[in-house]
């Protein structure tokens, strides 16, 4: 208390005194023990001064001895006003700086001062009720106060806000609260001042009666404290936590009970995480639970909260086992985790309010809203509503708003039991008070809520209504009162004073004591504290088991109530994409740099690679060599992109996931809503990318292709690195991650290595090779160089005539000479005379003869060939006559597709010759070649630098040249899909798809199969697996 | 699950676009409309013999450039075509048209030992013979080292080349293709005749002159030959074109003065001697007309 308040309550005190017969020795010994509480003994005197000046303490009884009763009169009443203006300056003085509650405790001060000589006389009770108004104070509230005070017997006050503590009820139809005290003499009454919610109290009997362990004195009030705890010489302690739920009893709507029955808990790997817990509530309470670190607080409250599964035991809520019965019990537990769960980007407001929206589908708009501000309100998070939360580290509101934001996420929703995990820790010892008293407000609103607590102060101690400690081990050490706790242990120990929990002067407890009785340590002989401990967990527990026995609540056999109205999964979808959007929109650093990235590589890339030939005047599309390579850098900007942008992702919002899959929202909503906003990103990203690319490079026409490629390849970066954030524990590691995914994508995108020319084992020439076909890279490649050489404006309408002409080429000049050879080796094996190995030379010839004609379009459709005949052919009977039936055949058949290939090339030139007349004046066929056509990507299509233009492999005969001209198919494997790289369509349970559509639904189809490992968290589980095999490994050593 | 049905949505109608434009009636129709070229033979009908007997009649280019060597010109590369314009030629026309240009450009500069523009030349016309899908005939391993070796074997040359273009007829005649056979030895003899022409404006050698005079009985067997394709895409022009030089060529008299053969020994063995010889009358106006007209026509081609 200030000087000044000290100052101008001791003149209120006189100036009450002194009226009506001036001061008695009874009030002024009331005033000097006042002033002894909150003095020392030489300011006691300065302060005793003050008062008998202001109260003319001695003055009046020279008035006194004049007898002159008239005059006095008088003199009286000009006192009067005077001393009633002093009065209203001295309240407003006060008002300034008391807070409500101060207020009302120096109210009944006022009062208790008269009590001392019961005085109450109508000038000084005049007095005290212009105090009362002056300081706010309900005139309701301040009458019951009034007789409070006065009364010396409660069935004189008949209100609702009156307990008694007694051995006699009180009289039927009164509305005064009872509990039953054991035989005492006179009564313990107790007022309950709503507006500020405190509890004052008085004794009128003799007993000897202890508050906190110090005796009272009868008749005087004292304040009721939370912790406090009331001893009568024959009952039970009255705990404050009882009283306030016996006033609260009437009202509480949610009935709630909460029993734990022999619970214990196992770690993974066997060791017992906690023993025999039981625990047995009802809705109201505030219940702590310390323990030494590693005791297993943390673990205790997720088991209860239903997040750990327990090995034995059950938890019942209502009677509904909240494993079991989950639907039930849906929406009545709340969790706060210690860490925090806000989204750092959004407001405090947004932060509540989306989560809000996540917990209530029906409520409209407004009515949320107001729903937000009231809880905001209620903690004091108003005025910050529109701040961004922050980070940790870039702060932007403090640690006790932080955390008192957690809270409020949970608490909008209003789950009838909550379970909050260390809410003080990091906090200030200010902050600290405030969260708990937040809770402890909330229990007495009808909550059970459950608090793991470290090192609490004495007052947050004092305000659990019960304790749970536990051991090292898990052992349950102590359940109930706080202060008793402190009691049980001492008395435990042997120790002196073990009655007195808290400090008999100030009432403080050391909740520190506690924990040094329970760990002490064993000296040695050297008096240094050895490492085993006097009592060991288990002998305290066993002594625990002894001492007390659980005062098992009745389960109500009732659903209990819940407000959780979750939305459905398309409308999560919408509120998890809003609530994401908004967040990174509000980052501005993160869109700004993802929304540059992409124009500022493409415009990077584009000017360095944009490279004139050296014979051009200006630059030439057709003659940028770098175009190859420049598609397979979008590929690897796209997937890069797409992996960094969404790698983080889950990382940052796991914390929350929990908690959402905690309220069981849909986690494929939440997967949804990454989707939609990350492909979104993607899409712009891409499309930034593509075009400024593509214009500066003068790719012309190829835009819309380009982008639905990179856009899909980014897609599948996207969820990629979706799974690979939720697979991992850190950004660091998710970073690492990227090279070892990009690399190899890089290394068999096919432009950089020669599919044909890999590892032998990987390796299958003419074919692409499996690894390659689970790059994305790959597919991607293809599509687009596929794409960009055939459909490219000049090459579109020719393509087709030049790949018969290619086709029909490769037959006559290459095909039918290796056939042809083939067949003259074979007879010239033979003319060294017929053996093992010429036979096998022989027969491999014949086979590959047989399986080409086979395949060969003229021997199966149009000629008179007698194939079946052919057939038979083998080793045995190869001779002359068949090599020339065969070769006169090939002839004939270079004959047909010579004519064929004639034709072809005579209507690719008609075509041209088309387009040329088409073109504008002046331009002619090879400036339009030069926009749309590109060398460097022709030479990669037609493979025009191999040597090798046509080989035998595993008995087949392999086209080398003109990849994008050659055709495969497979009639007899519908499911076979794999073709020489660059094909220009694909073959596919029986027909022909375009290479392009194909290998983007290839794309997609691996992106939904990462979906699906994402949502059922495959990677995460593999994570896992890993590390459960080495911790094997050195057991075993 | 719904999203799953989306996204099999999405990529059904993918395999549906790319279904659609897989094995096409379109080009089908597309090529049917674009091979329905008269036939040449029902205008004009020449026996294939024939055409291939003109074909073979006519000389190769590189003797021509041997010659221009003989009269003692330099080398002058901006003479021949460059190199790197082979990538503006599309049709086949051009492309066979080239081809022969490049023909005599590569012998030319093989025969001055230029290896690096041999090697260019070399290049450009085996891009053009893949085009027009006769890559395959052209012996490119003899030819590069060929232009890569420093002493000369012209012999060698000749041969390949010869051996090269015979195979080239040989082939087109049986693809039914003998249009391109005639662009690729026209553009061959224009190049030729224009080097020629060129160098004599400098050197105003009298073989040289005689030369181009000479080609007189070339052009109008060309000619013969053109004309059978005339309906052919590009075929009118060039012929127009050549026919102008064919004018000029009319006004140009070639008499043959016939001698008593004479018998000479040679080696110890008697040798009949042909002394009956060819005299071109003509005139410098002439031969400035058939220089300026084959430039043009020779630039046309190029371009």
């Amino acid at each position: 208390m200030s000087e000044e308040i000290l100052k101008a309550l001791t003149q209120l005190f006189a100036i009450i005194s002194k009226q009506d017969g001036g001061v008695t020795e009874g009030e002024r010994d009331f005033v000097i023990s006042f002033f002894k509480k909150e003095l020392d003994a030489k300011t006691v005197e300065e302060y005793l001064t003050l008062y008998d000046k202001a109260s003319d303490y001695g003055v009046k009884e020279v008035v006194l001895a004049e007898g002159d009763g008239g005059k006095q009169k008088t003199k009286k009443k000009l006192t009067n006003v005077k001393d009633s203006v002093r009065t209203l300056g001295l309240c407003r003085k006060i008002n300034k700086t008391l807070n409500q509650k101060q207020k009302v405790v120096v109210l009944i001060k006022l009062l208790e001062l008269l009590a001392a000589d019961k005085s109450f006389t109508p000038q000084r009770m005049e007095i005290i009720n212009t105090v009362a108004t002056v300081f706010n104070v309900p005139a309701e509230e301040y009458k019951l106060i009034e007789r409070f005070v006065i009364e010396e017997h409660s069935s004189k006050i008949d209100n609702e806000d009156i307990l008694i503590f007694d051995d006699e009820r009180p009289p039927e139809g009164s509305k005064i609260k009872y509990i039953d005290s054991g035989l005492l003499d006179g009564e313990i009454i107790f007022i309950r001042i709503k507006s500020v919610a405190l509890y004052f109290t008085k004794y009128t009997g003799i007993d000897e009666i202890f508050l906190n362990g110090m005796p009272i004195k009868m008749g005087s009030i004292l304040q009721f404290a939370p912790g406090s705890v009331f001893k009568t010489p024959k009952g039970a302690p009255l705990y404050y936590s009882d009283l306030v739920s016996r006033y609260n009893s009437d009202k509480q709507a949610d009935r709630i009970s909460f029993n734990v029955h022999d619970l214990e808990f196992r770690f993974p790997n066997g060791d017992i995480g906690l023993r025999n817990i039981n625990i047995s509530e009802n809705t109201g309470q505030l219940i702590g639970i310390m323990g030494a670190s590693g005791a297993g607080k943390t673990t205790l409250l997720n088991t209860l909260a239903g997040l750990e599964k327990p090995s034995k035991g059950k938890i019942l809520i209502n009677g509904y086992d909240i494993f079991l019965e989950k639907a039930k019990i849906e929406g009545v537990i709340g969790y706060v985790a210690q860490d925090d769960l806000l989204i750092e980007d959004l407001t405090v407001y947004q932060n509540l309010y989306y989560n809000a929206k996540l917990c209530f589908k029906d409520t409209p708009e407004e009515e949320l809203d107001t729903k937000v501000i009231n809880v905001l309100t209620s903690l004091g998070l108003d005025r910050i509503k529109d701040l961004k939360v922050g980070t940790v580290l870039n702060k932007k509101i403090s640690g006790g708003q932080r955390k008192r934001l957690n809270i409020a996420l949970e608490l909008i929703r209003e789950p009838a039991v909550m379970f909050v995990d260390e809410p003080t820790s990091g906090l200030s010892s200010r902050d600290s008070e405030n969260v708990i008293d937040l809770l402890k407000e909330l229990s007495l609103k009808g909550k059970l809520i459950f608090v793991v607590i470290h090192q609490p102060s004495s007052d947050i101690y004092k305000m659990f209504d019960k304790m749970f400690l536990m051991d090292t081990g898990g052992y349950p050490v102590f359940y109930g009162n706080p202060v008793e706790a402190l009691v049980y242990f001492k008395k435990a120990s042997g120790q002196v004073d073990s009655e007195n929990g808290q400090c008999n002067t100030c009432g403080n407890v050391n909740p520190e004591q506690l924990f040094n009785i329970i760990e002490s340590r064993i000296v040695d002989e050297y008096g240094e504290f050895t490492n085993k401990r006097k009592v060991a967990p288990s002998e305290w527990h066993k002594h625990f088991k002894e001492k007390f026995t659980l005062d098992r609540k009745d389960d109500f056999n009732e659903e209990p109530p819940k407000t959780l109205k979750i939305p459905n999964k398309v409308h999560q979808t919408i509120i998890f994409t809003i609530r994401d959007f908004l967040s990174k929109v509000s980052n501005t650093q993160y869109l700004v740099i993802n929304l540059v990235e992409a124009p500022l590589l493409a415009l990077l890339l584009a000017l360095v690679i944009r490279y004139r030939g050296a014979h051009d005047d200006s630059y030439i599309y057709r003659h940028n060599d770098n175009i190859p390579a420049f598609i397979l850098i979008c590929i690897l900007v796209a997937l890069f992109m797409g992996l960094t942008v969404s790698a983080e992702e889950i990382i940052r919002d796991r914390k929350i996931l929990k908690r959402e899959k905690f309220l069981n929202l849909s986690k494929s909503s939440y997967l949804l809503s990454k989707v939609i906003i990350l492909f979104s990103l993607s899409a712009i990203q891409t499309l930034s990318f593509v075009l400024i690319g593509n214009t500066i490079l003068d790719i012309k026409g190829l835009n819309l292709m380009y982008w639905i490629v990179l856009f899909t390849v980014s897609c599948h970066a996207n969820v990629l690195g979706l799974n690979i954030s939720s697979a991992f524990n850190s950004a660091v590691t998710v970073y690492i991650i990227i090279p070892l995914l990009i690399i190899p994508q890089m290394v068999l995108s096919g432009l950089l290595f020669d599919f044909d020319k890999l590892n032998n084992s990987l390796s299958e020439r003419g074919k692409v090779p499996f690894v390659a076909d689970m790059m994305i890279s790959r597919w991607a490649y293809e599509a687009i160089a596929v794409e960009q050489y055939k459909s490219n404006d000049y090459q579109k309408n020719i393509f087709e005539f030049e790949k018969r002409e290619s086709q029909y080429n490769f037959k006559v000049a290459y095909w039918i000479p290796k056939m042809q050879e083939l067949l003259t080796s074979s007879l010239s094996a033979y003319e060294t005379g017929k053996n093992d190995s010429t036979i096998k030379i022989v027969e491999e010839n014949l086979n590959i003869v047989k399986s080409e004609m086979a395949k060969d379009l003229y021997t199966v459709k149009f000629s008179e060939f007698p194939f079946d005949s052919v057939k038979n052919i083998s080793a045995e009977n190869f001779n002359d006559k068949v090599s020339s039936l065969i070769w006169y055949h090939l002839e004939d058949a270079s004959n047909y597709y010579s004519i064929n290939l004639a034709q072809a090339s005579d209507a690719k030139d008609s075509v041209l010759y088309v387009m040329k007349k088409a073109l504008p004046e002046g331009s002619d066929l090879a400036d339009f070649k030069d926009h749309y056509y590109n060398d460097q990507l022709e030479d990669l299509m037609k493979n025009s630098s191999a040597e090798e233009r046509i080989d035998i492999y595993k008995g087949k005969i392999i086209q080398i040249i003109d990849p994008i001209y050659q055709d495969v198919y497979y009639p007899d494997e519908p499911l076979n899909y794999r073709t020489q790289f660059l094909a220009p369509d694909k073959p596919f349970l029986g027909s022909s798809f375009n290479t392009f559509g194909f290998n983007i639904s290839v794309i997609w189809l691996l992106t939904i199969a990462l979906y699906a490992t994402l949502y059922f968290d495959a990677l995460p589980k593999i994570m896992e697996f890993i590390p459960s095999l080495t911790s094997k490994f050195p057991k075993k050593k | 699950m719904k999203k799953l049905y989306l996204l099999f949505f999405a990529i059904s109608s993918f395999w549906a676009c790319s279904s659609n434009s897989a094995p096409s009636n379109e080009t089908e129709n597309q090529m049917a409309t674009a091979s329905a070229i008269p036939e040449e033979a029902s205008i004009v009908k020449v026996d294939d013999d024939i055409i291939n007997d003109i074909l073979q009649s006519i000389p190769s280019p590189l003797e021509i450039s041997l010659l221009i060597k003989e009269v003692g010109s330099y080398y002058n590369k901006a003479d021949l075509n460059d190199h790197n314009k082979v990538s503006s030629y599309s049709t086949n026309f051009d492309k066979a048209l080239n081809l022969g240009i490049y023909g005599t450009d590569l012998g030319y500069s093989n025969i001055y030992n230029k290896n690096q523009d041999a090697l260019n030349y070399l290049n450009s016309v085996q891009n053009l013979a893949e085009g027009l899908t006769i890559g395959q005939f052209f012996d490119y391993a003899t030819l590069k080292s060929l232009a890569e070796s420093a002493d000369q074997n012209l012999d060698a040359l000749l041969r390949t080349t010869t051996a090269n273009f015979e195979k080239i007829n040989y082939h087109l005649r049986q693809q039914k293709r003998e249009h391109l056979s005639i662009l690729l030895l026209t553009g061959g003899w224009v190049e030729a005749l224009y080097l020629t022409t060129l160098v004599h404006q400098r050197t105003n050698n009298e073989v040289l002159r005689e030369k181009i005079g000479e080609q007189k009985i070339v052009l109008d067997r060309i000619l013969l030959v053109l004309e059978v394709y005339k309906t052919r895409n590009g075929f009118a022009e060039l012929i127009a074109d050549l026919k102008k030089l064919q004018a000029i060529y009319d006004q140009i008299e070639i008499e043959t003065v016939y001698e008593e053969p004479t018998m000479v020994e040679k080696d110890g063995v008697l040798v009949v001697v042909d002394n009956t010889k060819s005299v071109v009358n003509i005139t410098d106006r002439d031969i400035d007309t058939i220089t300026s007209l084959t430039k043009s026509i020779r630039n046309k081609i190029i371009n």
